[in-house]
């Protein structure tokens, strides 16, 4: 596996504030990696600095270069939609394409036109027209057509509805992902997207809490459903989120194997949410 | 690289509609002013008539040539105006606006470098604005010099030999070409103050443009009772050394008795090779580079979340 962005003891700090705290991992080609972190987590900072918009301590590499002095190489290769990366309101639909061609050798005006036939969005209309659904798809349509190797989406459906954000992931997946790309998304809704995702990590104030793949969460964390004498049986081995829901107990584990709990009560793997929340919790205590 | 220049400066065009609207609301101004003096000639003074364009009492080729070259340079004096206030706007403007609509992230989402993307605003001033301008100034002398050329024949006269023939045209439209551009690179430590506060400033980049030029003479004339600040920068317009001066003695000489050829070309009042060895001009190009450079390193490190 080629390995895209390759994270050594990077460190941000502002001030006595440290935003990204000595962080360490790599992104392989072809994932789809969730950063999940609570406000101010250091979610924002760290992908700044891997999209070269921010200085940092530390090694980073993404695509093999320093993305903060090499941006403009790196970012022929690398493309993002934030939710703070506006489009600018007085810009024609057509403009914006004019301009994207003009600078960025990967973008295909093709590919861009055919996605926004797609849509309700007219080519002659300016952003500020458009609402905020529409400007996402616009935006969305641009990124598409840039044969990039890696996306990054910072918190990307903000503000959608239900429909436009299904939307937007469900064209994602179809007509932009495959082996050859990787995306790394943070999000809020962790719902809508833990199924798409192949890798997950979790960060809190500026510290990765975990960083596994979506396949082995199932084999390293399970979720106990129980009560009574099995309940406090349970809980002599150790499990790192402890809550009580209808008189029944949630117990998650961490490293305990399903054959030691199996007898207990029901099992299931957790959620990405409920596991984000214990490892927070934990975390803090 | 160039493509991506010219792509930055579309946007500029795009986004700033008063580089264009400012050379067409004044070009419509001095065409209505000239359709106005020439609809009050017509009915108010006959005698005048032709008089204005040269017929009668102004004496020869080179006088008429004088007249219509006044002309020239007073209109070309009003492009010069607006397009000097609409560069403080627009240079002012040019990097605060995308970070006040916040559309500065999606601009550095993609492949272009903060440097080219300020040099680009810089070019925009000190090239397109005075590029969209002499169009203007030409395009509106044109304009003007046919609809003269309308009301010279129906008075009777011959517009061939009274206007067209009697115009300078190359002669002032060059001379227009070398004072914009010479203004343009005269000016521009203001351009490259004007984009850095346009980077720098959090709130009213007018008022931060300016009030550190009003406030630095004052503290100056107070502590120091000197005038150096304000002599380099208020100072600095009036002593542009690019006019070889006219010698007002002799052009008004009733001694003389015609004008000669010299005194009516603009160009051979202008002294090019003064203007280009001198060095207030390199040192007004040092400091415009020097703050055009701070202007792209606060871009490129201000983190704007």
């Amino acid at each position: 596996m080629t390995s895209l962005v390759n994270a050594r003891g990077v460190s941000k700090h502002f001030g006595a504030v440290r935003a990204v705290d000595d962080v360490s991992f790599e992104i392989e080609q072809g994932k789809i990696l969730g950063l999940i972190g609570p406000n101010g987590a250091g979610k924002t900072t760290l992908l700044k600095a891997v999209l070269g918009l921010t200085d940092c301590d530390g090694q980073l590499s993404v695509l093999g270069l320093d993305p903060f002095r090499q941006r403009k190489e790196l970012l022929q290769n690398i493309c993002f939609i934030a939710d703070v990366a506006v489009l600018p309101r007085w810009i024609r639909v057509t403009q914006l394409l004019d301009f994207v061609e003009a600078v960025h050798p990967n973008f295909s005006r093709k590919r861009a036109e055919s996605f926004l036939q797609q849509t309700k969005v007219r080519s002659d209309a300016r952003v500020r027209e458009l609402s905020k659904g529409m400007v996402t798809q616009l935006h969305l349509s641009i990124i598409m057509a840039i044969d990039a190797k890696l996306l990054v989406l910072d918190e990307p459906t903000l503000g959608l509805d239900i429909i436009f954000r299904k939307e937007f992931y469900s064209n994602l997946l179809n007509d932009y992902f495959d082996e050859q790309r990787t995306i790394l998304i943070t999000t809020h809704q962790v719902e809508e997207i833990e199924n798409l995702l192949t890798d997950i990590m979790f960060i809190n104030d500026g510290r990765i809490l975990l960083d596994e793949s979506m396949d082995s969460l199932a084999d390293n964390y399970v979720e106990l459903l129980t009560s009574g004498e099995s309940a406090l049986k349970a809980k002599g081995l150790g499990p790192i989120a402890d809550n009580e829901i209808f008189g029944k107990s949630v117990l998650l584990f961490e490293g305990v194997s399903r054959e030691n709990l199996e007898g207990l009560g029901e099992l299931r793997t957790p959620s990405v949410a409920d596991l984000f929340v214990a490892k927070v919790k934990g975390a803090r205590q | 690289m160039i493509n991506h220049y010219i792509a930055l400066m579309k946007r500029e065009f795009w986004e700033h509609r008063s580089i264009w609207v400012t050379p067409v609301a004044i070009a419509s101004v001095v065409t209505l002013g000239t359709l106005t003096a020439l609809t009050f000639a017509g009915e108010f003074a006959q005698e005048l008539d032709l008089a204005i364009f040269g017929a009668q009492n102004i004496a020869g080729d080179t006088e008429r040539k004088g007249v219509l070259t006044a002309y020239f340079v007073g209109s070309s004096w009003l492009f010069l105006l607006g397009l000097g206030i609409l560069t403080v706007f627009y240079s002012l403007d040019s990097l605060y606006a995308e970070r006040k609509d916040k559309s500065i992230l999606f601009w550095r989402s993609l492949p272009v470098t903060d440097a080219e993307t300020v040099i680009s605003k810089l070019l925009t001033a000190t090239l397109l604005i005075p590029a969209i301008a002499i169009v203007a100034i030409i395009g509106t002398h044109i304009v003007n010099l046919i609809v003269t050329s309308i009301w010279v024949s129906m008075k009777g006269g011959s517009a061939t030999t009274l206007i067209w023939g009697s115009v300078p045209l190359l002669d002032n439209w060059l001379a227009t070409i070398v004072i914009i551009y010479s203004v343009a690179i005269w000016m521009s430590p203001f351009l490259g103050w004007f984009l850095f506060v346009s980077a720098y400033t959090k709130r009213a980049p007018l008022l931060m443009a300016f009030l550190p030029l009003v406030l630095i003479p004052l503290v100056e004339g107070i502590f120091f009772r000197s005038g150096n600040f304000a002599e380099a920068v208020w100072g600095r317009s009036a002593k542009i050394p690019l006019f070889a001066g006219i010698d007002m003695e002799r052009f008004f000489d009733e001694n003389h008795a015609r004008v000669s050829e010299e005194m009516v070309s603009l160009l051979a009042h202008l002294d090019v090779g003064k203007f280009v060895t001198h060095i207030d001009t390199w040192l007004g190009l040092i400091v415009c580079a020097l703050l055009t450079t701070a202007a792209i390193y606060v871009r490129r490190y201000r983190d704007e979340s």
